[in-house]
């Protein structure tokens, strides 16, 4: 308890020095928050995406531009799906050994050197890949793929392999050890505990956090769109450099569209996989 | 009828057929027959795996790359603090155990509760396009960007955690006469708070990331300078930058995996 206290007080020194640096050494813009001028330009820039003084019709309002920016929309849907099959492919044969209780001999198995170069190697790239943030290895990865939904794909993948990979691995180090160890005295071979036993007990497990990962991903496939150019993100970055607010506003429709259906979608799957409900 | 069609809605050889459909459709999205990479591609992604031995290492640069850390940890920290500040009490009500009266308490729960999603159902640097738009660009905008969909996700768990408290405590205090806000003062938040704290601490090295990438709006910090090392090609300089961000990120993982451990025994 005493580290946790001392911490919230560490913390909150934390934060004053942060609003400190932020108030005084930054750009703040605490003046124009109370100036006219700002909320004037904020009323303008919402009059503008509902499109009211615009001479034409809002975009949201052609049923056209609604078809145009639907296949957008599935493009992006598409980029989210991809993200997660890769994410679990990567995953999949990467997170047993990533976890210690494989590697070091804890659940019946023979501990060995290869297993736990194997263990820190695995450990090491969920740290680098889920440190660094999707848009971030998107701009990277755009140097070497050709700009659309494969780039924003691989992005939103990397970061989410460590993600999964290390919730994953963590899953099986708090596996009851029981099953595994009976497998193992009934003279089972490494790889067939690890097949029969530990893999299916840990699978629910795996296939739950993509799903949960999906709801993550779907908000972030526009982000990632904004930089490798393909789906809502690519339309959306143009539409707002060309000022065509009421298409933007049409984008941020399906944006929530897409969002609500694939949460919808997530927790329905996760019942059938969970077998409640 | 009606029964067996919702047996074969459930059976998981059609789920995986459906599910497996859909990875084809995604993959048939994918431009297949262009270059998937480009020209040039494959001798960039070899320049910059080569580029990380050794990564720049000079001691200015190592000065720019820890400025660059601090700015995006201070606006995470800002960020989190600002999303403790308004998802707290969002959250209080929509545990709905605020109100005496449960048709109320109910009903303002279920309001609270929408607001929280729609709040999250946006990705922070969407918000943060918006209001750079909207405002122009500051600190102050950002952060606020920054905050709205932590407040969302903080206060949907602060709420979840609230219900989730053992009912005796509550029940011992609401017969000794207590109101719902000192049964939440003294019984709920004494036993929700450690894992709050927790939960608040994990969001800590989430926001770090949040703020790094603020940099595509133009705040400065470790986003904005991989960005410029990026546009100038000096991939050394990058993964610096990266291994800065890890490194940061490790931290920021370890000291709350620490608070959390504490906090279970």
């Amino acid at each position: 308890m005493t580290f946790a206290r001392a911490s919230l007080y560490g913390f909150v020194v934390l934060a004053l020095v942060s609003w400190g640096y932020i108030l005084a050494a930054t750009d703040s813009g605490a003046a124009d928050l109370v100036s006219a001028k700002t909320w004037s330009n904020a009323g303008n820039f919402s009059r503008q995406l509902i499109g009211v003084d615009s001479p034409t019709r809002p975009a949201y309002l052609e049923v056209d531009r609604w078809l145009v920016t639907g296949r957008l929309a599935l493009d992006t849907l598409a980029m989210s799906v991809l993200a997660i099959v890769l994410t679990g492919v990567a995953v999949l044969p990467t997170f047993l050994p990533g976890a210690r209780n494989v590697s070091n001999g804890d659940l019946g198995g023979a501990p060995s050197r290869l297993g736990t170069l194997f263990y820190h190697g695995v450990r090491l790239a969920f740290t680098l890949t889920r440190a660094v943030p999707e848009l971030v290895w998107a701009m990277v990865i755009v140097f070497f793929l050709s700009p659309g939904i494969l780039p924003g794909a691989v992005a939103l993948a990397v970061h989410n392999y460590g993600v999964v990979g290390r919730l994953s691995a963590e899953v099986v180090e708090n596996l009851e050890p029981g099953p595994a160890r009976a497998l193992r005295s009934a003279g089972a071979s490494n790889i067939q505990m690890l097949i029969y036993s530990i893999f299916p007990q840990a699978l629910p497990h795996f296939i739950t956090y993509l799903l949960y990962r999906w709801e993550v991903i779907i908000r972030t496939t526009v982000v990632v769109g904004l930089v490798s150019a393909g789906g809502l993100g690519r339309e959306f970055r143009l539409s707002l450099s060309f000022f065509h607010y009421t298409d933007l506003a049409l984008l941020i429709m399906w944006y929530l569209i897409l969002v609500i259906a694939v949460d919808l979608l997530s927790a329905w799957l996760r019942r059938l996989v969970t077998g409640r409900g | 009828m009606g029964r067996r069609k919702l047996k074969l809605l459930e059976s998981r050889r059609l789920l995986t057929l459906l599910l497996a459909g859909v990875f084809l459709w995604s993959l048939s999205t994918v431009d297949w027959r262009g270059p998937l990479i480009h020209t040039g591609g494959l001798a960039a992604f070899l320049d910059f795996v080569a580029s990380l031995f050794p990564p720049e290492m000079s001691p200015g640069f190592l000065g720019l790359a820890l400025s660059a850390s601090w700015q995006t940890l201070a606006y995470a920290v800002a960020g989190i603090t600002l999303a403790v500040l308004i998802g707290f009490p969002l959250g209080v009500i929509a545990s709905g155990s605020v109100s005496g009266s449960p048709r109320t308490g109910l009903g303002l729960a279920v309001a609270v509760r929408l607001i929280l999603a729609a709040m999250r159902s946006i990705h922070e640097l969407v918000w943060a396009v918006l209001f750079v738009a909207a405002f122009g660009l500051s600190s102050l905008t950002v952060i606020l960007a920054l905050a709205l969909p932590y407040s969302g996700i903080l206060g949907r768990i602060y709420g979840e955690l609230f219900n989730q408290v053992p009912e005796g405590p509550l029940r011992a205090l609401r017969s000794s006469g207590a109101s719902p806000f000192r049964v939440l003062l003294y019984g709920r938040l004494p036993m929700a708070l450690p894992d709050m704290l927790g939960y608040t601490f994990y969001r800590l090295e989430c926001a770090i990331r949040s703020a790094a990438i603020m940099s595509f709006v133009g705040i400065r910090g470790l986003g904005y300078e991989i960005q410029l090392s990026l546009h100038d090609l000096l991939f050394d300089q990058v993964w610096t930058l990266l291994l800065f961000m890890v490194g940061m990120v490790v931290l920021v993982d370890m000291w709350s995996s620490r608070v959390r451990r504490s906090l279970v025994t």
